[in-house]
């Protein structure tokens, strides 16, 4: 159990879960603008087709009519912009969380429930928890790393029980069955159409979607450039899916983020410091790409873009690192073998964070 | 470095293993009801090689004799949600005028409707190919009533 709960609480940077909300929370919005964008027309449709899940019989929830969607729509872009910028985490997480939920409560209740929205579901349930955090941050923390945990796992979860539903309602057969050629017959682009000419592609295909469901938990135990190749082969196959039939699954692939050295992704800072370079000005020492100010004050804590941080003991006393990029010019990409883990990342930790409120 | 208290710690194992527990039930027994935590059942059944593909399509013809095929672009209702509640479509036609009316409050400047069916495209197959030859069969026809 002790072990367990280790695992769980594995400390991450707090600027990897900074990183992660504004990927999650802008999400959110292009999810309500774009992909269930039709939501806001199905108000056109009366309140006969709506058919509530389960949670949404249980919980009181009204009838959804023109109004209601046409309100919900903006107060949670609102809300959810708003706190992809960080600020107040809690009372903006909890009310982007309640609000979502709602949306999708309402747009899977007209006969299709979509499979893609888990991870963040979980993500943004746990997010709320690690209370603040700043871009670019290197403290570990155990909240922060929980929430990455669950939101991997919930990530992780959705392919191995995709599988384990193939066996439940397909069976074995399903393996050399025909589903790819009747998603191509049915959601077949140019890219795709040719396959139903190879059916034995499609079969292989089935094999192929089979053995990486049910391996994908193999991604806990792998390390360093081999669990980023696994999660790189997980993009490559949404993205096939995405060009086959247009099934982009995008929801979950902002959740699997949580799998990245987000923290080292900086790209207002870089845009910054190019403007500052080309202007020949001093690089805003300590600016946050978000105009908060950090201070350099905090030790610059060596992290492992591989994830788990353990035994770090902060030097106390030591003299403040430089704040600061070095290499303003060409920060670059980050790289993701580098175990330094101070590339492209401003440090600055010891701020005030809210604590508290587990 | 920030460390979390027992508590907190506590809360979130428990937290997590509830988690995984309904996830675990909705899997085993649950179906698409039980949102958020149902089966990830996308593209799990199995078709036969030999079994025909079905798609639902909504056709209609306007006051001008047009045929149209009514997707989500013209109504905004999604495919997979006119096969969802086929069975509501079809035990009272005269649901297909909620697809009427949203069919013309997207398109006011369209000709009216006059009849509205949802028919059942199947393309035949062999060996997991198909075999360019598709049957249709009308399920709900509704004649739109003003």
């Amino acid at each position: 159990m002790r072990r367990v709960g280790d695992w769980l609480t594995t400390p991450v940077p707090l600027g990897r879960v900074a990183a992660f909300r504004t990927v999650v929370y802008l999400l959110v919005a292009a999810d309500i603008v774009f992909f269930t964008g039709w939501l806001r027309g199905r108000t056109a449709v009366s309140g006969e087709l709506y058919a509530p899940l389960l949670v949404g019989r249980m919980m009181p929830l009204p009838t959804p009519n023109a109004a209601l969607v046409t309100t919900l729509f903006w107060v949670l872009l609102a809300a959810t912009l708003a706190a992809a910028t960080g600020r107040a985490p809690r009372l903006l997480g909890w009310t982007v969380l309640a609000l979502y939920f709602e949306w999708l409560v309402i747009a899977f209740s007209y006969g299709k429930v979509d499979h893609d929205r888990f991870g963040i579901l979980v993500a943004l349930a746990v997010l709320p928890t690690v209370g603040r955090a700043r871009h670019g941050d290197l403290t570990p923390s155990a909240k922060a790393g929980w929430a990455l945990r669950a939101t991997q796992l919930a990530v992780i979860a959705t392919y191995f029980l995709a599988a384990w539903a193939k066996l439940r309602f397909g069976g074995l057969d399903w393996l050399t069955g025909a589903t790819l050629a009747r998603a191509v017959i049915r959601r077949g682009t140019f890219a795709s159409d040719w396959l139903l000419d190879v059916p034995v592609l499609l079969t292989v295909g089935q094999f192929g979607i089979m053995a990486f469901e049910l391996t994908s938990p193999l991604v806990f135990v792998l390390r360093g450039r081999a669990r980023y190749a696994m999660i790189g082969f997980f993009y490559v196959f949404h993205a096939v899916t995405w060009s086959a039939i247009t099934i982009s699954f995008m929801p979950h692939q902002a959740a699997m983020t949580s799998f990245l050295p987000l923290e080292r992704v900086r790209p207002v800072l870089w845009v910054q410091q190019r403007l500052a370079g080309r202007s020949r000005s001093p690089f805003g020492r300590g600016a946050d790409p978000l105009g908060i100010p950090v201070s350099p004050a905090g030790p610059v804590v060596p992290v492992s873009p591989a994830g788990p941080v353990t035994s770090v003991a902060p030097p106390s006393g030591d003299p403040p690192p430089v704040g600061a990029v070095t290499g303003a010019g060409d920060p670059g990409p980050p790289h993701v073998e580098d175990t330094s883990g101070t590339g492209g990342a401003a440090g600055g930790g010891g701020a005030d964070r809210a604590g508290g409120g587990n | 470095m920030e460390s979390l208290t027992a508590r907190g710690r506590l809360v979130r194992v428990v937290v997590t293993l509830v988690g995984a527990g309904l996830l675990l039930a909705g899997t085993l027994v649950g179906s698409d009801d039980n949102f958020p935590f149902g089966p990830f059942r996308m593209y799990a059944t199995t078709d036969r090689l030999d079994a025909p593909v079905a798609e639902a399509l909504v056709l209609a013809r306007d006051a001008v004799g047009d045929e149209l095929v009514l997707t989500e672009r013209e109504t905004g209702i999604r495919r997979a949600e006119i096969e969802g509640q086929l069975s509501r479509f079809a035990a009272d036609p005269t649901r297909l005028s909620l697809v009427v009316d949203a069919y013309h409050r997207r398109n006011p400047d369209r000709p009216a409707l006059e009849t509205v069916s949802i028919v059942i495209r199947r393309h035949s197959m062999t060996d997991g190919r198909p075999t360019g030859v598709d049957t249709d069969e009308t399920v709900v026809n509704w004649q739109v009533t003003r």
